[in-house]
């Protein structure tokens, strides 16, 4: 999801920079405040931590490989403001260290995985651990806030490369939603993995993440949802007939179905009418799904919750 | 003489209840060169994080440690903090910046100096250790060798009366060990070695503490200590081959040479 | 280990970081019809290579690596027909600039580029961070190395699952011996005056 230079036009490039930056301003300000010194060095080494574990593997199929993103993750085993600036320190160090990322779009890179995917990340983790009690919770919540965060920063993405007119949102939009459905399930399998070792060996660390209450979280959702109606609302309204418009554009329409027109247009349930409803109904079924599967995972994981889950649903 | 670290029934548990120190009492004179010895989890590392009050982490000890006749406290932490320079195990949890000269200027820039004394201090630090030629080389590119006299560096540069060194050579290969052992028998003043490697208190330490669970189990000349084999046997350690070809009265640093170790090869 | 300073490292850092990011977004935004600034920043791009003796293997290896997007790219605009800015706009503007990042990162040392941005006045906890960072990149791949081959080592059959629990558990230990190693490293700084 590393968007390079030459994706975002100067409108784009600059209203991204600018959220990025409010946000990560009050992020560092928020934690020269609070963070107590001993945890000071936890951030570079969780940064550090980030890039390490993007090296290790994990096989999907007939040789490719999927990794660690992290925004879920890092923001329930530190914290969000932590979140924000490890993720952030960790995108600048891949734009200037390895030029992955464009330098243009590096606003919009920390936007995206910095802010939306740990802010969704977290409020997604506290919002299903308050439902489903002890460590099989906290599993689930992160396995499906992983998948959560994953497609809505894709979303977000999508919608900036529509503002910029790099990619039509009609196009931009489906491709990268279903994508990320997919690879998010690999996002939240693997951090609710991580998650789980840490638990077990190290429940003291799992237990002890600062909370910062729901009040510093309202902060960043504001901020993150203010990006989401800038990116993406003005086509959220705009969309139902936008498929229908590419059709007709490369002439598909009369000819009925074409492999990448029949695959997008396939993303939409048949049967209902209305465009909007239809991925709204898909967008549902695959939440719906995703959900079911990191039931699913905790429950593997966790057999009975009273046996290692017993500290941890004290705490909780 | 007055003594410059003077320690004096100090207790510690870790934050999880866990006994680490049980009435700790001695005392080291000005100059004196101590070995630390005693066996894994003896809480070695533990009493030497408590010489310049990084332990215990509240600052309301009982006034246990004194460094130059003083308490340690919350209100003097800085100025004890100059006097005693910490060596720490790892170099890699040492060596944290980003350049050798960097990490090495880290403490002087602490004590507020100005930044041409920061620089002066720098490079006689890297002078002293024969790094002067690595100063702008990234840690990551030293040999374990490198790192530890950089750490060294680091530590030297506050310019401490005291040295306390935790397990100065562990990891090094035969050469990085030599070298560093001569570094530090060159360095005059105050220093406290805890370590395993029992020829380096041979040859270093006149004088050695063993620690036991916490507790002091013996404190008096090296050699007696170590050539004590049940005592020795008793606290995990063991009797260096080393003192089997010295005179059980006289330590190897009254030796008249300086590399005895290295003068009696494969020896069992 | 003394060696003569390369031509790379008598040109300030600060000079170098600063034009890079002029260039960069200079480019990126530029409009295509700009023919005249693509040219002269693909000049000056040639000539630095030259100038500071780059390798050119890893450029272009990384150039391969940027072809993806430039394929995603071309596919986007031929769905959406003549309205686009078209892929070659696209894919000329991120080469340059990604170009321009790499010959930035040949001949800056990213400890030089932090310096910068310290004396910049960049928030101190940031720069702290990105520095730490750094330090401690290799060593924790390092660790996650050891540890994968410890693991490689004793598995006998392998099966997927099996091998993401395993990569689980490995990532799980990494985030452990990083926050040891922070608490460590607290203790390092404390002991030479850091408060």
């Amino acid at each position: 999801m590393h968007l390079p230079d030459g994706f975002l036009d100067a409108k784009t490039a600059v209203v991204t920079a600018a959220v990025a930056a409010v946000g990560l301003g009050a992020a560092l300000r928020q934690l020269r405040r609070e963070l107590p010194p001993r945890r000071v060095p936890l951030l570079g080494l969780g940064a550090a931590f980030v890039f390490a574990a993007q090296m290790v593997n994990f096989p999907v199929a007939s040789g490719t490989s999927g990794h660690l993103v992290g925004g879920a993750l890092v923001a329930a085993l530190l914290g969000l403001p932590a979140a924000v600036v490890v993720v952030s320190t960790v995108v600048i160090a891949q734009c200037f260290l390895f030029a992955d990322g464009g330098v243009t779009a590096l606003g919009a890179n920390i936007f995206n995985m910095a802010m939306v995917a740990p802010v969704t990340g977290l409020l997604v983790y506290r919002a299903v651990q308050r439902i489903i009690p002890g460590l099989r919770g906290q599993i689930a919540a992160l396995a499906f806030a992983g998948w959560c965060s994953a497609v809505v920063a894709a979303v977000v993405c999508a919608g900036q490369l529509a503002w910029s007119g790099t990619v039509a949102w009609s196009v931009a939009f489906p491709a990268m939603a279903a994508i990320h459905m997919l690879i998010g399930l690999g996002e939240g399998a693997i951090s609710a993995l991580v998650f789980y070792a840490v638990a077990r060996t190290r429940p003291d660390i799992v237990g002890s993440t600062p909370a910062g209450g729901l009040r510093g979280i309202v902060g960043y959702g504001l901020l993150a949802a203010l990006g989401v109606a800038l990116f993406v609302a003005p086509f959220a309204c705009a969309w139902p007939d936008g498929l229908e418009a590419v059709a007709a554009k490369l002439g598909f329409a009369r000819q009925g179905a074409s492999s990448t027109a029949a695959w997008l247009a396939d993303y939409k349930l048949p049967g209902i009418a209305s465009g909007g409803l239809a991925t709204a109904v898909a967008g549902a079924a695959g939440a719906l799904i995703a959900f079911v599967l990191a039931l699913l995972l905790s429950r593997l994981l966790v057999r009975a919750p009273v046996e290692v889950g017993a500290k941890t649903e004290a705490d909780s | 003489m007055r003594p410059l670290l003077e320690i004096t029934n100090l207790d510690y548990d870790y934050p999880d209840g866990t006994r680490a120190l049980r009435e700790v009492s001695f005392a080291v004179a000005p100059g004196e060169c101590v070995g630390l010895l005693g066996p894994n989890g003896s809480g070695k590392s533990t009493l030497l994080l408590h010489l310049n009050g990084i332990l215990p982490e509240k600052a309301v000890s009982p006034g246990a440690v004194r460094i130059n006749g003083e308490i340690i406290s919350a209100r003097n932490l800085e100025a004890v903090r100059r006097q005693v320079g910490l060596l720490f195990q790892d170099p890699d949890d040492q060596l944290f910046g980003s350049t050798v000269e960097e990490d090495v200027a880290f403490g002087p820039s602490q004590l507020g100096l100005a930044s041409d004394a920061v620089t002066e201090r720098v490079r006689r630090a890297l002078a002293r250790v024969g790094l002067a030629n690595h100063a702008r080389r990234p840690p990551h590119h030293l040999s374990q060798g490198e790192k530890r006299r950089a750490c060294l560096a680091g530590v030297l540069a506050c310019e401490p009366a005291l040295l306390a060194l935790d397990e100065p050579t562990s990891g090094l290969d035969p050469r990085g060990r030599r070298e560093f052992k001569t570094l530090l028998q060159e360095l005059a003043g105050t220093k406290l070695i805890a370590t395993h490697d029992l020829e380096l208190v041979v040859e270093l330490c006149p004088r050695s503490i063993v620690l036991d669970g916490g507790r002091i189990v013996a404190d008096g000349p090296t050699t007696e200590l170590l050539n004590n084999e049940a005592l020795m046997l008793a606290h995990g350690l063991e009797r260096p081959h080393i003192l089997r070809h010295l005179h059980p009265h006289r330590s190897v640093a009254d030796e008249p040479q300086p590399d005895a170790g290295e003068k009696l090869p494969g020896l069992s | 280990m003394s060696r003569p300073a390369l031509a790379s490292e008598r040109t300030p850092a600060g000079l170098k970081l600063g034009l890079a990011l002029v260039l960069a977004v200079g480019t990126a935004l530029a409009p295509t019809a700009w023919w005249w600034w693509h040219s002269a920043v693909a000049a000056l791009l040639l000539a630095s290579v030259f100038i500071y003796r780059i390798r050119i293997r890893p450029l272009l290896a990384k150039l391969l690596w940027f072809s993806p997007f430039v394929a995603g790219a071309a596919l986007a605009s031929a769905l959406q027909g003549p309205a686009s800015p078209g892929w070659r706009a696209v894919a000329q503007r991120g080469g340059l600039c990604l170009l321009i990042m790499l010959v930035l990162g040949a001949t800056t040392s990213f400890s030089a580029q932090l310096a910068v941005l310290r004396r910049m006045r960049v928030p101190a906890l940031l720069v702290t961070t990105l520095a730490l960072m750094y330090r401690y990149l290799q060593v924790l791949s390092d660790e996650a190395q050891r540890m994968h081959r410890a693991r490689a080592c004793r598995t006998f059959v392998p099966s997927r699952g099996r091998t993401w629990m395993v990569s689980g558990e490995i990532v799980g230990r990494l985030f452990i011996r990083a926050s040891e190693r922070a608490e460590r490293i607290y203790l390092a700084m404390a002991a030479r005056g850091w408060r």
